[in-house]
């Protein structure tokens, strides 16, 4: 391979390349977990469709045993949703960027408190000779997966909504890369709300 | 244009709070506060628990126990990730005070000499050595399992193991291997090397990249913590729902595949970022190493993979512990959703094992024949194909398991082309010898080791991918020989030639030949001889994973395990030789086999920044016998 010596533009490490190249670069690897927590996702609808569809020994939701409601689990996307759209109009101007940030971390956590509420109360729980509880039918087990994941995404997006509007007022980073790092959380959040209305279509399909 | 900025280099850690927080953090306070988090964990669950378990219960049988099991190895493996300073960036991060310049020069293990290898260091040089140990570790205890099999199975009558031992040790044999080869080469030389390749100071994230290794390293007491558990006695494949009503032991493996997911999809975000977007000037996509291909190709593989395998643990822990059904026909789960979920992962699996082995091959070859590549873009279109193929033929796997049978057609053929980009690959390989001269080193008789191996691998995976021939060999030793041919014979082959090879450059020192080339005969007559008596047995009828069997299959047996015996003195020698070169080997020149990829350029020790300014890529890597270069 030949090669001559290239005068860098770019300085010793990560944190000194061009702060273009360091945000882009963010943002792929951002993207990247996102394919990661694509397929996970995937894994679980297939899940809830396949059960659902193989209906053994009439277990997807038994006689008797109730299910959330269709709104119900619109509910639960709407937040993210919300965040998604207020984020993008934060992410050039600072000054706008503290009251989208406010906004996405408040509606987090409504949406935190909404999820966990629902988790705490699920209509589908039943109790074995022993006392033990267990979830009644396949429909049962899938919400509850799906439900965690939620709450996953949710805790995500209250961390990096939350670093957001603290780092409005302190940060050490250039402000074309703090842009850059915007720019990032938006892929986040933009997948957030599309994981969301994912779900709620999922769930919805009872 | 700027020039470095060499005062930045030697710059030193000046003290503050933060600062003197990361240079207190290493492995050892990793261990305390992850054991500390464990224990808290357990005694606080089994206290609360216990509190609303009014009777007399074994304490590591019930619904209860799995979840306090659970909870005390992930609590284990954040706590240790606390401990050794994972989460000191994400903090700063989020209270807006982000790493200085001098935080990230100490954290990258400036100065620190030995010590840094037990620290939360971002330096890729570093964590390519601490994955090369890992890996040479996890293969020596995968082994040593492997021989007590082979010494189980060497006469009939099964004298040596008891059965639920012997069960235990298929198991963890398995997985043992199967997540050290995933590792093998993208592991040590996906990070030592590939970035120096490709002209680059560090890998793109280089805190995610100390993460990964460390996940990593968290999930290796969970594995082991198994056998005190009871052992796993499923398999590596841990088929529902026996994996949900198998003993505490089973916890162990569902944690430790979660963990397991977790490091590797960072691991391949951060190698393919790296790959895509920090590229020196003038290494367009095909001037890029070919083993840098395989490996982005097989990380990028992996990527979507392994969140399927992971989701098929969470079912399986949510059915021990919270009482979800996803496996369990009465509350209208099924088995057949775990074995669809684990295939789709295992079978790309497969393939992230295998390219980068048979990549290592490729970036051997044309330096020890000096001649180009042959074909490069079939070599890219080869991988990628097999890539491509490899998400679609998982059900291969569950023919006989009365899956939609009507889906075994479509399944069948998916799996046989893939013998065509296959055959691309052994294409540039022979195309690449032909009519050279090779210059036979050591790193060059894997070369042809791994031809021979692979060849009898790919045919008897042709023979089991239809679906006829499977229905008579599914289940049998046949198909044991035919994965160890792929996985140890070719993989394996491959990632041992990638260490003899960059061995100079991540040591200093040349590895002790002499005793390269016993270790080599040694390891590959013996891997031969073990697993070519196993087609044998498997053809006429010896299932695998079980304990005894017919004294008909004596002899090839007793001759299967002298094979191995073979292997494990093969590798006993090379371990050997690894750790005897190390200190006392032959002074390694920069460019000891001539090559003309980049890692050859700089110096021993590399750099903590590689290049003291970036390179400019002129030409490809593989221009031998095409005059000289300017």
């Amino acid at each position: 391979m030949t090669t001559s010596i290239h005068q860098s533009d770019s300085e010793f490490h990560v944190h000194h390349d061009s702060d273009a190249a360091v945000g882009r670069r963010e943002r792929l690897g951002v993207r990247l977990l996102i394919v990661a927590d694509g397929s996970f996702l995937a894994s679980m609808i297939f899940s809830y469709f396949y059960l659902r569809n193989l209906n053994n020994n009439n277990a997807w939701l038994p006689k008797g045993v109730n299910h959330f409601s269709t709104a119900s689990a619109w509910m639960v996307a709407i937040p993210f949703i919300v965040v998604a759209i207020v984020h993008r109009f934060g992410t050039y101007d600072k000054h706008v960027r503290v009251i989208t940030s406010v906004v996405s971390v408040l509606v987090t956590l409504v949406g935190i408190v909404y999820q966990f509420h629902q988790m705490s109360h699920m209509p589908f729980m039943a109790h074995d000779d022993n006392g033990n509880s267990f979830f009644n039918g396949a429909y049962a087990t899938n919400w509850v997966l799906i439900a965690g994941a939620g709450m996953f995404h949710y805790l995500l997006t209250f961390f990096i909504a939350l670093g957001i509007l603290i780092r409005t007022h302190t940060t050490n980073v250039s402000p074309e890369l703090e842009v850059w790092r915007q720019k990032t959380a938006q892929s986040w959040f933009t997948w957030c709300a599309i994981a969301g209305v994912l779900t709620a279509i999922t769930l919805s399909i009872i | 244009m700027t020039t470095l900025d060499t005062p930045r280099l030697n710059a030193r850690p000046v003290p503050n709070p933060a600062k003197s927080l990361i240079t207190k953090l290493n492995m050892g306070t990793g261990v305390v506060v992850g054991a500390i988090f464990a224990a808290a964990t357990y005694w606080s669950l089994y206290s609360l628990l216990s509190t609303y378990t009014d009777k007399v219960r074994d304490p590591l049988t019930s619904v209860n126990d799995n979840k306090i099991l659970l909870a005390t190895m992930f609590m284990w493996s954040i706590g240790f990730l606390v401990g050794i300073g994972a989460f000191i960036g994400p903090w700063r991060w989020l209270i807006g005070k982000d790493l200085s310049d001098e935080e990230i020069l100490y954290m990258a293990g400036d100065g620190q000499g030995w010590k840094r290898y037990f620290k939360y260091c971002t330096d890729h040089k570093v964590v390519g050595m601490q994955y090369l140990v890992g890996v040479m570790v996890m293969l020596g205890v995968g082994g040593t399992m492997a021989m007590m099999i082979r010494t189980d199975l060497a006469h009939p009558g099964a004298k040596f193991l008891v059965q639920t031992v012997y069960n235990s040790l298929v198991g963890l044999h398995g997985i043992t291997m199967i997540i050290a080869m995933i590792i093998v080469a993208t592991g040590p030389f996906g990070n030592f090397i590939m970035p120096i390749m490709i002209g680059a100071y560090d890998m793109a994230f280089p805190r995610l990249n100390a993460l990964s290794w460390w996940v990593l390293f968290t999930a290796i007491p969970v594995l082991c913590s198994s056998w005190i558990l009871g052992g796993i006695p499923t398999g590596w494949t841990a088929y529902a729902p026996l994996s949900v009503q198998a003993g505490p032991g089973m916890n162990a493996f569902i944690a430790t595949i979660i963990i397991f997911s977790v490091s590797t999809a960072v691991a391949g975000m951060n190698i393919t970022t790296t790959v895509v977007a920090m590229r020196t000037k003038g290494m367009k996509w095909n001037r890029v190493p070919i083993f840098v291909i395989g490996s982005t190709i097989s990380v990028a593989l992996a990527i979507p993979a392994f969140p399927t395998f992971m989701a098929s643990q969470i079912m399986a822990g949510l059915d021990r512990t919270f009482g979800t059904g996803f496996y369990e026909t009465l509350q209208g789960g099924s088995g057949w959703l775990y074995a669809n979920l684990f295939w789709i992962m295992g079978h790309p699996e497969v393939y992230v094992i295998l390219l980068p082995g048979v990549a290592i091959i490729m970036e051997i070859v044309p330096v020890f024949v000096r001649k180009p590549l042959f074909s490069y873009g079939a070599a890219v279109a080869g991988m990628a194909g097999i890539a491509g193929l490899s998400v679609l033929v998982w059900a291969h796997h569950m023919y006989v398991a009365g899956w939609l049978p009507s889906m075994n057609g479509p399944f069948m053929v998916t799996t046989e082309m893939i013998s065509i980009p296959t055959g691309l690959l052994f294409l540039v390989i022979i195309g690449t010898l032909w009519r050279g001269k090779p210059w036979m080193k050591l790193p060059m008789l894997s070369v042809f080791a791994l031809i021979w191996n692979f060849l009898i691998g790919g045919i008897t995976g042709v023979y089991l991918s239809d679906v006829p021939a499977d229905n008579y060999l599914h289940g049998s030793m046949f198909v044991t020989a035919h994965f160890h041919y792929t996985l140890m014979g070719a993989a394996l082959t491959g990632a041992i030639a990638g260490l003899v090879y960059w061995y100079p450059k991540m040591t200093g020192r040349m590895l002790h030949e002499r005793a390269g080339y016993i270790s080599f005969w040694f390891t590959q007559i013996g891997f031969n001889v073990l697993f070519f008596g196993m087609f044998i047995v498997g053809a006429e009828g010896q299932p695998r994973r079980v304990l005894d069997y017919a004294a008909l299959y004596s002899h090839a047996n007793l001759i299967s395990t002298l094979g191995a015996y073979s292997v494990g003195i093969g590798m006993i020698i090379l371990l050997w030789a690894v750790i005897h070169s190390w200190r006392h080997g032959k002074i390694a020149p920069m460019n000891p086999w001539g090559a003309k990829t980049l890692e050859w350029t700089v110096p021993y020790p590399v750099p903590l920044t590689n290049f003291d300014e970036l390179p400019v890529v002129t030409s490809d890597p593989y221009n031998y016998g095409k005059g000289v270069s300017s």
